[in-house]
């Protein structure tokens, strides 16, 4: 693996944007480049299967104890409440779990990529 | 019911969305405002707008009309809207902000250096824009007919009147704000009158007593197919819908693009709690209402229905206002991305180009709605939903996730996407809702599968296509901005 070191102290005037442009063009930004949209993309279609699967548990717990969808809860049948309520925290855990981990990935590039 | 409690909540919200309008319009100056209000819109404004744009008159009147049809297969409908939301933040959010484009033919043809992908990709842009308005405009003349009683285009004419002069006045900017009040609004207007209605039924003694849930309709339930197929088209149409995408572009950065679609999914489903209440209280109470063919209107029925008197006339007045609000966020949403696809390809991309394309954007579609009948609301937009996805969205997906597409694989996975639904619906409406074979009905199992087959055999026997650029705008499109976002 080649080593990249910056000799010259970086000074303060510098534009950061032409600085992030020069490292993430060269060879090494490009090797970090690549392993940040890896994990990106693998965390996505993690959260994505696992969320499926659990949409597609729900009718099958429903098909699999016929008993379930007739209980009622204040009047209103199990299986209302399950496909009608029960899906939407699912979503919203999912998704705060997804972004709590993307924005790591980022932090993670950023320290490997922009401050060398 | 009494025809000016229509008539009143109609004008009322004409009035507060052209007035909203036009402040906004003492704030945009450039073509940047008119197109992304200067991409400088907070979070929480920017999640209510989008919530405001998204909940259509499938999501307001749609909804309940069919889970009162067809009972817990119809609860996919509102668990799919809102979880295309959930695909979007995973695979679309931070990505497309960070690439810079004002819509999607900008980011296709930024991606590919193409002009030909990005021909392609307005042209399909403005057919899902113009099939999605249609059902807008007949939900707006259901409404009419329903509540006031004058004939039916009267509806889809005020909604297009109200839209184009809002868009022309003030552009994005002033969209943002009217949009997000809009949201607001149709919360109200669904939470109040359902609550009034379980309260007062809970203090007759009745829901103690709930009746059975009975299906009106006699309809047999959905097979496996069906369902999956809904759900292929919900999660993956969401990600490409044009009035969707273009809201993305108002966030300031790629971490505050993927937080705005957190809180968007928590109002979406604080939001499909009701409609989906509305569907099982009219499947208690008013199945009725199914079996006389007038299942959309049940949002609008039940308040007068089931608590009558002045209290009745009040809450039907505030549903109608929703109703509206729907109809005229979802449709201005709508037409400002159009018009900003219509105006950059053919007009220049000048704010007076952009003020023609709009109208254009909004009149096209309202021939259509007054020619055409209205079938079940959410139905029909279920429909826009897969042809999304058999078009935009393997493009949107394979271009931010997969360095091998080409232009020219891009381009034959939206025409065989565009072709096989596109058929399929046309079929479909030939052979009537009656002689549809299921897997025509529901075609996203198939042909979404079948457009990202073939874009990614394209572009794998196309190598040599791949467009130089490549790896940079890749490095844009997923590396965080400067400078740092403040985490949290």
């Amino acid at each position: 693996m080649t080593r990249v070191r910056v000799t010259a102290p970086r000074s303060a005037s510098r534009p950061a944007r032409e600085s992030r442009e020069a490292a993430e063009e060269s060879e090494v930004g490009q090797v970090f480049v690549r392993s940040l949209i890896r994990s990106q993309l693998r965390l996505a279609l993690v959260v994505a299967i696992d969320f499926m699967l659990i949409l597609c548990a729900f009718p099958l717990l429903l098909a699999a104890l016929p008993g379930l969808a007739e209980t009622r809860i204040a009047g209103i049948p199990f299986d209302w409440i399950l496909l009608g309520a029960g899906i939407y925290p699912v979503i919203g855990l999912s998704a705060w779990l997804y972004i709590r981990t993307a924005a790591r990935n980022e932090a993670r590039y950023r320290d490997l990529a922009g401050d060398e | 019911m009494n025809p000016a409690v229509g008539v009143i909540a109609l004008v009322l919200v004409s009035l507060a969305t052209a007035a909203i309008g036009f402040y906004g319009l003492r704030i945009s100056r450039t073509t940047g405002d008119f197109y992304v209000a200067s991409r400088t819109v907070k979070p929480w404004w920017n999640a209510s707008a989008i919530g405001g744009e998204y909940l259509s008159a499938a999501s307001f009147l749609g909804v309940a009309g069919l889970i009162l049809l067809s009972g817990t297969d119809a609860l996919w409908f509102p668990v799919g809207y809102t979880a295309g939301y959930l695909m979007l933040l995973l695979f679309v959010a931070a990505p497309l902000r960070r690439s810079g484009a004002y819509t999607i033919p900008d980011f296709t043809e930024a991606r590919l250096d193409s002009r030909a992908v990005r021909r392609v990709t307005s042209v399909v842009v403005v057919v899902v824009g113009w099939l999605y308005i249609v059902p807008q405009l007949h939900g707006a003349a259901l409404t009419i007919r329903i509540t006031t009683g004058l004939p039916a285009w009267v509806g889809s004419v005020a909604v297009v009147v109200v839209v184009c002069l809002t868009v022309v006045a003030g552009g994005m900017r002033s969209i943002t704000f009217v949009q997000a009040f809009q949201f607001w609004l149709k919360l109200t207007a669904l939470a109040v009158p359902v609550l009034f209605i379980v309260f007062t039924l809970a203090g007759d003694g009745s829901a103690a007593v709930a009746p059975a849930v009975v299906n009106p309709t006699g309809l047999a339930p959905a097979g496996p197919y069906q369902n999956i197929s809904l759900l292929v088209a919900l999660l993956f149409g969401t990600l490409g819908l044009p009035h969707v995408l273009v809201r993305f572009y108002t966030n300031p950065d790629g971490h505050s693009a993927r937080r705005t679609t957190l809180i968007v999914l928590g109002l979406l489903s604080v939001f499909y709690l009701f409609p989906t209440a509305y569907g099982l209280v009219g499947r208690m109470f008013a199945p009725e209402l199914a079996r006389s063919g007038q299942a959309d209107a049940v949002v609008l029925l039940l308040p007068g229905q089931l608590i009558g008197g002045t209290a009745g006339d009040l809450l039907s007045a505030l549903v109608v206002a929703g109703a509206f609000a729907a109809f005229l966020s979802t449709t201005s949403g709508l037409v400002v991305s159009l018009a900003g696809v219509i105006s950059q390809d053919v007009l220049g991309g000048s704010v007076r180009g952009f003020r023609l394309a709009a109208v254009v954007s909004a009149v096209v579609p309202l021939g259509f709605a007054v020619m055409t009948d209205s079938l079940a609301l959410a139905g029909s937009v279920g429909l826009v939903f897969a042809f999304t996805a058999s078009t935009v969205c393997p493009v949107l997906l394979l271009g931010i996730w997969w360095r091998g597409l080409t232009d020219a694989g891009a381009i034959a996975g939206m025409v065989t996407g565009g072709v096989l639904c596109g058929g399929a619906m046309v079929w479909g409406t030939v052979l009537g809702a009656a002689g549809t074979p299921f897997w025509l009905a529901q075609p996203a199992a198939w042909t979404v599968p079948a457009a990202f087959a073939v874009t990614v055999l394209v572009s794998r026997a196309t190598k040599h296509r791949i467009p130089r650029t490549m790896s940079r705008v890749m490095t844009r499109l997923h590396t965080p901005e400067r400078p740092l976002v403040t985490e949290r």
